[in-house]
């Protein structure tokens, strides 16, 4: 209930990056070659207030538990910073970090690889305070029986390992673990997802009391949506490494701003009967490595809203085929030997001779696009697909680029300030400059 | 630190299959023998037949004369047949192939588990280090472990050898002190150069078996858990990382201690040990003499297959039962 | 007007595993119509898993079909093994169970077809996903070469080890045919993967994981099955692309009018995909009828749980009701005979001490539920004491050191807690 405690921020991310390079090996060093890192998290800011949840939510591979671990200092970040309670938790030390270490816990997702399955339940919780040295020997196990009576175990089952547990049960030893040390801050990190829907319910239920028992501070990481919706204050959406979308939970849910969040939340299946029936639109395409992000908005290979150039005219779906097109004339991602029937034309040197130029691109232009395109275009596509006859894949790409380069692609939308923002040239200054073509679906 | 659970796998597979019962029962024999050897001897196994000042009185049976004849006290090469007397026969030298036999899986043995347990020594702790903070620690240690490799063991063994010398360390026993068994030797010799060699070139499978473990384990959720609320390396090493990596490396060990009997019997046959109370030195003694009197070298040869066949049933057996795609929880 | 098209009549299928005999599945009856996408929803353990496979013929040991039967429809197919196996054979039936493996495993990709969780697993790396689709093409264009013959269904040239190095030195021998690539390409575009003629030259690990998701649909279609049974087949996926593969497979079942058997965890897919659905609980359908029947105007406690439990995307901010306690072990000798859900179950009564029978819940006989609440009205005086079960299941729990129960024994607390009105909004 953020409202009605304070504002401060408990944590401030401060445009957090996170890369990973891949290993390089003496081969690559040999010959020169740039690592090319994966860009895991890639300047994320945003903040948590004393007492809240946030929700950081996405698909797999969006980087939202690297920010989570990043966040915790469990891996050193690439940049940026994050400020814990007012210090900046990368340049701790000593017994700051110490101290640190005691407010901020992690709960994990799987329920199977948290818990050492060498050690019993008691040792397991007992071990943060182990660590810190709190308490006599008799006070640590009296305390752990304490915590395992909280989160809903028996406290004889102390002696158990873990593999004698359910996940669910695994799960609750794992906060069971994470509360040892009393921290203001939890990081739950898909605490639910390997768990059956019954069982999520009970976490879910725990955690909920749990917060208002302890005072707790929770950043919670989830692809579920539903799950975000029910337990967050405020929410984050991220997409490729970067948050596209941050509001309040209500708000960011009934009238999500950014392409992406909408197709997110319309991608959801609800298990109501009507759901036949509900008006949906399906999020095409896959989502691109974070090896090598698009180029401007990252979402705008797949969005359904991108911003078409003023003068063109065209709707939204063959602007999308066009840009399509355009992607795989830059990527070299066409086959040129399969076109025609079979040895119709002659591609000895990855050329057409000139007479069968025509018909190459009429076959081309049929196999790559389905629909018509207004005669203007159709004139600039044949030109494009006249020189790859040629050979000319630079030029073909450069001849589609200019025609059609859309504002999403030059430029990445800042997320910019307030309550509610989205990262998307629809809500910014690029919107204002292209009034006149509202979004076609 | 071997869980309730591991404990019933053993017992299971145990119970299941014939393989680790003659295992088992193979290794506690030889152990057994290694061990009562000096009770279990008929004869001094280092005493050579010789005629003694009563006159050709020992051995009984069947001398045989290679050079002219002996004069008194000289040693001459005397091959026995298998008798009562001498249940194996005798070699070359006229020593009791039995009492041999017994002392050689004392050396053998020793040599194995001195060697595997000064491989392990090395190899663990620089694997795990190695593996668990990654970067240019696990580079430097990985490509010293590579190096060793790139030798093969046995000319590296061989080198090593010829510059420390065979160095051989004597061993009381402690059965011939406590007054049990008279007449046999007060000490054995143990080859010296030999088992730290077989350990110098064997750590290097410690050491990449515990790297990459520990590469495994470090990104287990529990080794981030306890790195988040403030664990030392250290501690996370011992307690997290060490007890879950045993399984493989136990496996290991004892493969390896069969990869090292065999090792020093390459090398006492080809006359490096040190020791001549070895079974690879008795097969080559035998060698010579292999068409008309193979039992020189054939009981020290059943002796090794033996003892390397034991140890692999028991590694097999570790394995089926640590390996956690057989156990039947699947958890 | 439908037919059905599959009817498992009393299936159990049990593990005969160290600890004991498990009852993965347990006397279940199933009816498919022709065309229909029939869902089957339920926790892990449940049974709903072995219910597909027991069905596709994909038991194996410890794992075994002990009763039942399967029947399947198909006139031809029944006249084909009518003259071999006229024990199976009734009418336009034919008994799956009675016939020998060979023949049975022939069914597989012309009459069943499967999909599975876990793309990636199911294609070989070293070999193109083209390659691969060609060659299940190849496989039922020689299996249905000569339908009428059992012989050819079972006896197809499959690879020798000979025709194999052939094939690697003669392309000519190569068994996959020219039409079978470009069927393999077809296939790739109709389940709508873009550029099919340069993406079947790719490798599995060159495409993403919803593409092998759609390859795996391709793969399944290859033989134009009857029943695509699908299980799980979008839990390993993310949401957007999850909808992508469920849009597929919709789009796939109108167009073909292939009869759909999904098994999830998922209640948002089941509304999202079936027709009707069963609800199984313990090895057993608990709960089966029309999606409103069971999602609306449901009768077992337990589908009421299991809806309770899932968090809603829209509206208000409630709590939580979930099922206390977890799914049992199914292992034979601490079922007891009973209603298996009478544990864990808000409404249990006396009643629920013996095994309830499938009742109707309504006039209309397509709406069944195996729960005395479908006779009678709950009633407080006939009502288990709250801790009946703890007794007899904490001795189990101990011998079995799986201490389940003690989520039970919180639940009181839970409800109490004060936490419930302040926490009611939300955390």
């Amino acid at each position: 209930m953020s409202t009605d405690r304070s504002e401060r921020p408990l944590v401030r991310v401060d445009d957090l990056q996170k890369y990973f390079w891949e290993q390089d090996s003496i081969l690559d060093r040999l010959l020169g070659d740039e690592p090319v890192p994966v860009r895991a998290v890639d300047g994320v800011s945003f903040e948590i207030r004393e007492g809240e949840t946030l929700g950081l939510v996405g698909e797999s591979g969006c980087g939202k538990s690297t920010t989570g671990e990043t966040l915790l200092r469990l891996q050193e970040p690439t940049d940026g910073q994050v400020e814990f309670d007012g210090d900046n938790v990368y340049d701790l030390s000593g017994s700051e970090l110490t101290d640190f270490r005691r407010e901020a816990q992690v709960v994990f997702q799987d329920p199977f690889s948290s818990l050492d399955p060498r050690m019993t339940v008691g040792e397991t919780v007992q071990q943060p305070l182990d660590v810190h040295e709190i308490g006599t020997d008799d006070e640590r196990r009296e305390r752990v029986r304490d915590l395992l009576e909280r989160v809903g175990l028996s406290a004889d089952q102390l002696d158990r390992y873990p593999h004698e547990f359910s996940g669910g049960q695994r799960q609750r030893i794992g906060i069971a673990r994470a509360l040892a040390l009393e921290p203001e801050f939890i990081v739950l990190d898909e605490p639910t997802s390997a768990l059956d829907v019954s069982v999520q319910a009970q976490v879910l239920n725990l955690l909920d009391d749990l917060q208002a028992e302890f005072d707790l501070t929770y950043l919670l990481i989830s692809h579920d949506l539903s799950v975000i919706r029910h337990v967050c204050d405020r929410v984050a959406v991220m997409y490729l490494g970067e948050i596209v979308e941050i509001g309040p939970v209500q708000e960011l849910f009934d009238d999500p701003k950014h392409p992406y969040t909408q197709a997110l939340l319309e991608s959801v299946p609800r298990a109501s009967t009507d759901e036949r029936d509900r008006d949906r639109e399906t999020l095409a395409g896959d989502v691109p490595s974070p090896r090598d992000p698009p180029s401007g908005c990252r979402f705008r290979t797949r969005c359904p809203q991108v911003i078409s150039p003023e003068e063109l005219e065209i709707d939204q779906e063959t602007y999308r085929e066009l840009m399509t097109l355009r992607e795989r004339v830059e990527r070299r991602d066409i086959s040129l030997e399969t076109v025609g029937d079979e040895d119709q034309f002659d591609l000895d040197d990855g050329t057409v001779p000139d007479e069968d130029v025509p018909a190459f691109v009429e076959a081309l232009r049929n196999r790559l696009l389905d629909t018509d395109l207004p005669a203007a275009h159709e004139e600039i596509v044949e030109r494009a697909l006249a020189e790859l006859a040629r050979g000319n894949w630079d030029e073909a790409a450069a001849q589609l680029r200019e025609e059609y380069e859309s504002v999403c692609e030059r430029q990445n939308p800042d997320l910019g300030n307030g309550g509610h923002p989205a990262a998307c040239h629809l809500y910014g200054e690029a919107a204002d400059r292209h009034e006149g073509t509202e979004p076609l679906q | 630190m071997i869980s309730e659970r591991v404990k019933s796998n053993l017992k299971q597979t145990f119970s299941e299959s014939l393989l680790p019962k003659l295992g088992l029962l193979l290794l506690v024999s030889i152990v057994f023998m290694a061990i009562f050897a000096p009770l279990l001897a008929t004869h001094d196994p280092t005493r050579t037949g010789h005629y003694d000042e009563q006159g050709a009185e020992y051995p009984p049976l069947g001398h045989e004369y290679t050079t002219q004849t002996p004069h008194e006290g000289d040693i001459v090469e005397i091959t026995v047949e298998p008798t009562t007397e001498h249940v194996l026969g005798t070699n070359n030298v006229g020593q009791d192939v039995y009492s041999r036999f017994l002392y050689g899986a004392r050396v053998s043995l020793l040599v194995g588990i001195l060697g595997t347990s000064m491989a392990l020594a090395i190899g663990v702790p620089v694997g795990l280090v190695a593996g668990y903070y990654g970067g240019r620690v696990d580079d430097g240690l990985m490509r010293i472990a590579d190096t060793m490799l790139a030798f093969p063991a046995l000319v590296l063994a061989l080198a090593l050898i010829g510059v420390f010398g065979e160095s051989p360390v004597m061993v009381p026993d402690p059965i011939v002190m406590a007054g049990l068994a008279d007449g046999m030797p007060e000490s054995i010799p143990i080859p010296g150069t030999v088992t730290i060699v077989v350990a110098l070139v064997t750590w290097v499978w410690f050491a990449r078996v515990a790297r990459g473990e520990a590469l495994s384990i470090r990104n287990e959720e529990y080794v981030k858990a306890a790195r988040s609320f403030g664990t030392s390396n250290k501690t996370i090493l011992l307690k997290h990382v060490l007890p879950n990596s045993l399984t493989p490396i136990i496996v290991l060990a004892t493969i390896q201690v069969a990869v090292i009997i065999l090792l020093e019997a390459s090398l006492a046959y080809l006359g490096f040990s040190g020791t001549t109370l070895s079974w690879g030195y008795e097969i080559e003694r035998g060698q010579d003499v292999l068409r008309t009197r193979p039992w020189v070298s054939m009981f020290p040869g059943i002796g090794i297959v033996l003892a390397v066949i034991s140890v692999n049933l028991l590694g097999d057996w570790f394995r089926d039962a640590l390996d956690p795609n057989i156990e039947g929880e699947g958890r | 007007m439908t037919e059905d098209i599959l009817q498992v009549r009393g299936l159990s299928t049990r593990f005969f595993t160290q600890e004991g005999q498990v009852n993965a599945v347990s006397d279940l009856d199933l009816t498919i119509e022709r065309g229909e996408v029939f869902g089957i929803v339920g926790e892990s353990g449940s049974g709903k898993s072995v219910t597909a496979r027991s069905i596709m013929d994909l038991i194996e040991p410890p794992g075994e079909i002990t009763e039942g039967e399967i029947r399947y429809r198909n006139a031809d197919f029944a006249e084909t093994v009518g003259d071999d196996h006229p024990g199976a054979v009734d009418g336009e039936f034919v008994n799956l169970l009675e016939l020998p493996p060979a023949i049975r495993q022939s069914l597989r990709g012309t009459s069943f077809s499967m999909i599975f969780q876990d793309p990636e697993s199911s294609f070989n790396p070293t070999l193109t996903v083209g390659e691969q689709l060609a060659e299940a093409v190849e496989v039922q264009r020689r299996a249905s070469a000569r339908p009428r013959s059992t012989r050819a269904r079972t006896e197809s040239e499959e690879y020798s080890l000979g025709s194999l190095m052939l094939s690697t030195v003669l392309p000519s021998k190569k068994y996959v045919s020219d039409e079978s690539r470009e069927r393999a390409i077809e296939l790739l575009e109709l389940v709508g993967i873009p550029d099919p003629v340069e993406r079947a030259d790719e490798y599995p690990h060159e495409y993403s994981g919803g593409m092998l998701q759609r390859a795996m649909i391709a793969q399944a279609l290859a033989g134009e099955p009857d029943i695509l049974v699908a299980d799980e087949p979008t839990t390993a996926l993310d949401v957007t692309i999850q909808a992508q593969v469920l849009d597929l497979l919709d789009d796939l079942q109108k167009e073909t009018g292939m009869t759909i058997l999904l098994i999830t965890h998922n209640l948002g897919v089941i509304a999202r995909m079936c027709d009707r659905v069963g609800v199984m609980y313990a090895g057993e359908i608990v709960e089966r009828g029309s999606l409103t029947d069971t999602f609306d105007e449901h009768v077992h406690p337990y589908t009421e749980g299991l809806l309770g439990s899932v968090p809603d995307l829209e509206g208000a901010n409630r709590r939580l009701q979930p099922i206390p306690g977890n799914v049992p072990t199914l292992l034979d000798h601490e079922m007891e005979d009973r209603c298996h859900f009478a544990d864990r179950c808000p409404k249990a009564m006396e009643d629920c001490l013996d095994h309830p029978p499938e009742f109707d819940a309504d006039e209309r006989g397509d709406h069944e539920v195996r729960c005395v609440l479908a006779e009678r009205d709950y009633d407080e005086g006939r009502a288990l004491p709250p801790d009946y079960f703890d007794e007899t299941e904490r001795t189990a729990a101990d011998k079995h050191a799986d201490p389940d129960r003690t989520e039970e024994d919180v639940q009181p607390e839970r409800t109490q807690s004060p936490v419930e009105d302040s926490g009611g909004g939300g955390l």
